[in-house]
């Protein structure tokens, strides 16, 4: 994951550094005194001296000349160029004349540059477990609902959830939403078969609305905690359909209105969140396919632009292939 | 925010070269430095973008300027060159290529591909047959089936999920047919299980061609990707998948310049028939987020020939035939959204979709009216009187009212131009280039 993110870091972090070892001599006027004595009376003389004196920080112009370089590796690197600029005015001003202890420079440059880093990953956290036990004592059961565009991985991170919850010991009921695609309901069905948990279904072309509807009702008798309800994949230009997904929510008031964002997706991330929220409201975003996305600057623009929680990050194609975003821990990896 | 990077993007360099009062060396120099961050933020590659950028720099500065085209357009016409260049012309036609393989990342669309390239050899009068090599995903095989029934045509899978001895019994029981198209199962092409499996199907099918899908909005994980496909299996042609969205489709551009593989079909939909043979002007237009880049190419050499028109119009002698060749040549555009943001001071403005789209269709109508109209009643539209309001409104099959409000409107635009055209220290060429980009410049 992010191989090509992560060297461009590194090479920014060695610059910055090796800039700052390089010590600048800096010549600066001092005035000296000194006492002269003559024919016997003590005199006073001031005297102009050059000293050299060694300076340890960065100018401005240092820095705009290494961020220059930097600005292009890292919009290579698939980040937005909004949070390009960000990361070059924090640096700025984290960095422009500060002293730095001789031997410390890679320490000052990492910090700041994950502090900077940090600034834009940081989302607002999520508890699922949290969302359900509310959503439980109202009425019974949760029900999360995937949206995306076509071939994103909603079905495959649904059933990765869906593991993932109930290895914590909730009984999951899936909801075939996808009625569009063909044997979209087949392949949902057999994930849920794998994972060993009920699916509701109806037949292709079916109305999703209500199938996630009797999916409710499903619960509701049956005990179910979370329902995990897929849809189709749908172009977020695409009016009409947008538009049924609005009647989707509207209809079956979901706990939580998860995004499902390509991996490997550039710059269209931004459009589709934007779209998808606008229709229906997002409340989370999951990233599918991170094990192939190696510049990973589609998840900086998404969490600097609109800090939503990020629910997970998919990452292989097996059940188990889920893990939790932790910023923190994804800067430090970053920054290794 | 969609508008904000539109007008922030390719669509603004152009519309600065088109509009732009004069241009100048430095004033190409800034055009392509912007070019350059534009091309990196609509996803294609680094290296990619600096060697366009500098072919375009060498070819704007240094060669001579073609007789008959002044700087802004040979700027202009070497961009759209090069764009095309690295996409590649319009592709060769798939007739006697008897075996046809996919392959491509998971979720990029390769099994809607597949039906859809077979629909469209159908359609050539061939007779395509479908092999399923899929077995990685869940339900793949019975997609590709149910598919393949809408449109007829038969397919092969293996019942005991075995790629490579599929592959050897569908090349045995589909050799009559014209063409045979394998699907492959979706993957990343540095996972080295299904790079091994990707490289031994091609040793067993031996493609006349391999097709790679490009999602548009795939971002620069395409160059890698693409490359690495490419060591696999040879790649010669690209599907651009999804150009349905609001995706530019650079990452595209990447996949093509790092395979040497040129694009050949681009799917815009997710019926059947939203498939189309890659159509070079249509995709760079798109990729500089422009309606039709060869209209306004055209435009902008011939508005040099005819100024005399753009004279007419600045002086007020507005004819509704001029007003009909306007409303043409803006259909031929594109979306109004796009023609909108090319007129000086209302790229910023962001006009609800709705009254776009209501205009849309009036100007549809508007056409339909004028041609329904005498050669008279087009050269002197004061002659038209009520009884002639009723002959073109049945005539149109509109109503009167509708020929009414297309009159008002050609007068309002009569008047607003002949005000423009007396006001005082307004620049005749600023003039100029506002009639121009209102579609005067015909």
């Amino acid at each position: 994951m992010f191989k090509i993110l992560k060297e461009k870091l590194s090479k920014l972090t060695k610059s910055l550094a090796e800039k700052l070892e390089k010590p600048k001599i800096v010549e600066r006027e001092e005035v000296v005194e000194r006492e002269i004595k003559e024919e016997g009376i003590v005199k006073k003389v001031a005297k102009k001296v050059v000293k050299k004196i060694v300076e340890r920080k960065l100018s401005e112009e240092d820095l705009e000349s290494i961020l220059r370089e930097v600005e292009v590796d890292l919009i290579d690197a698939d980040v937005a160029y909004d949070v390009v600029k960000k990361i070059k005015s924090d640096l700025k001003a984290s960095l422009v004349g500060k002293e730095v202890k001789r031997g410390k420079e890679r320490e000052v440059v990492i910090s700041s540059l994950k502090k900077t880093l940090l600034d834009i990953l940081a989302v607002p956290e999520i508890d699922l477990e949290e969302i359900i036990e509310k959503a439980k004592e109202a009425k019974g059961y949760a029900t999360f609902i995937f949206f995306g565009i076509n071939g994103v991985g909603k079905s495959l991170n649904l059933t990765k959830v869906g593991y993932y919850l109930k290895n914590k010991g909730y009984r999951v009921l899936l909801a075939a939403g996808d009625t569009f695609r063909p044997c979209g309901i087949e392949q949902l069905e057999k994930y849920a078969e794998k994972i060993g948990v009920p699916i509701i279904k109806g037949r292709r072309g079916e109305d999703a609305c209500s199938i996630i509807f009797d999916s409710r009702k499903s619960a509701e008798a049956r005990g179910y905690d979370v329902i995990l309800a897929d849809t189709s994949g749908r172009m977020h230009v695409e009016k009409g359909l947008m538009d049924e997904l609005a009647k989707i929510v509207r209809v079956n008031k979901p706990d939580l209105k998860i995004l499902v964002l390509d991996g490997i997706s550039g710059s269209d991330v931004v459009p589709q969140f934007e779209f998808f929220n606008k229709t229906v409201g997002i409340d989370a975003i999951l990233f599918s396919k991170m094990d192939i996305n190696e510049k990973g600057g589609n998840v900086f623009s998404v969490c600097y632009l609109f800090k939503k929680p990020i629910l997970f990050l998919g990452v292989g194609q097996d059940y188990t292939d889920l893990v939790e975003y932790k910023p923190e821990k994804f800067v430090n990896s970053l920054l290794e | 925010m969609v508008l904000d990077t539109l007008g922030k993007g390719l669509s603004g360099i152009i519309r600065r070269l088109i509009t732009g009062v004069s241009i100048d060396k430095k004033a190409v120099e800034e055009i392509l430095s912007d070019l350059k961050k534009v091309l990196l933020e609509s996803d294609v590659e680094l290296k990619l973008t600096e060697d366009l950028v500098k072919k375009i720099r060498k070819k704007c500065l240094e060669e001579k300027i073609p007789a008959g085209l002044t700087l802004r357009e040979h700027v202009l016409k070497v961009i759209y060159e090069e764009l095309v260049r690295v996409l590649g012309e319009k592709p060769g036609s798939l007739l006697g290529k008897k075996r046809i393989m996919f392959v491509g990342l998971f979720g990029t669309g390769k099994t809607t591909s597949v039906i859809k390239l077979a629909r469209y050899l159908q359609r050539q009068g061939l007779k395509p047959a479908i092999a399923g090599l899929d077995y990685h995903r869940p339900a793949a095989v019975e997609q590709l089936i149910q598919l393949s029934k809408q449109i007829h045509a038969p397919v092969y899978w293996n019942e005991n999920n075995d790629p490579y001895e599929g592959a050897k019994v569908a090349l045995e029981r589909f050799r009559n047919y014209d063409t045979i198209i394998f699907d492959t199962a979706g993957r990343d092409a540095l996972d080295k299980e299904l790079a091994d499996e990707l490289r031994r199907l091609a040793e067993i099918i031996k493609p006349d061609e391999v097709l790679l899908t490009i999602p548009a909005d795939i971002g620069k994980v395409a160059g890698p990707q693409g490359s690495e496909f490419n060591k696999l299996v040879e790649i010669t042609g690209v599907i651009v998948t999804r150009l349905d969205g609001t995706a530019k489709g650079g990452g595209a551009l990447t996949s093509c310049a790092t395979t040497g593989a040129k694009v050949k079909f681009i799917g815009i939909g997710e019926k059947l028939e939203d498939f189309e043979e890659y159509n070079p002007e249509r995709f760079v237009s798109r990729l500089l987020g422009l309606g039709d880049l060869q209209t306004l190419l055209e435009k902008a050499k011939e508005s040099e020939i005819k100024p005399e028109k753009v004279e007419k119009v600045i002086e007020g002698k507005l004819t509704l035939q001029d007003f009909y060749e306007q409303l043409k040549a803006m259909q031929k555009m594109g979306p109004l959204q796009q023609i909108a943001s090319m007129i000086p001071g209302f790229g910023t403005l962001k006009l609800p979709q709705e009254l776009l789209e209501k205009q849309e269709e009036k100007m549809k109508k508007f056409a339909v009216i004028i041609q329904s109209m005498t050669k008279e009643e087009r050269e002197n539209p004061e002659i038209i009187n009520a009884s002639r309001i009723k002959r073109c409104a049945r005539g149109s099959g509109t109503k009167e009212a509708e020929v009414r409000e297309l009159l008002a409107q050609y007068n309002q635009m009569k008047k607003l131009l002949k005000s423009m055209g007396g006001i005082k220290g307004l620049q005749r060429g600023k003039l100029k280039d506002l009639a121009k980009s209102l579609g005067f410049g015909f």
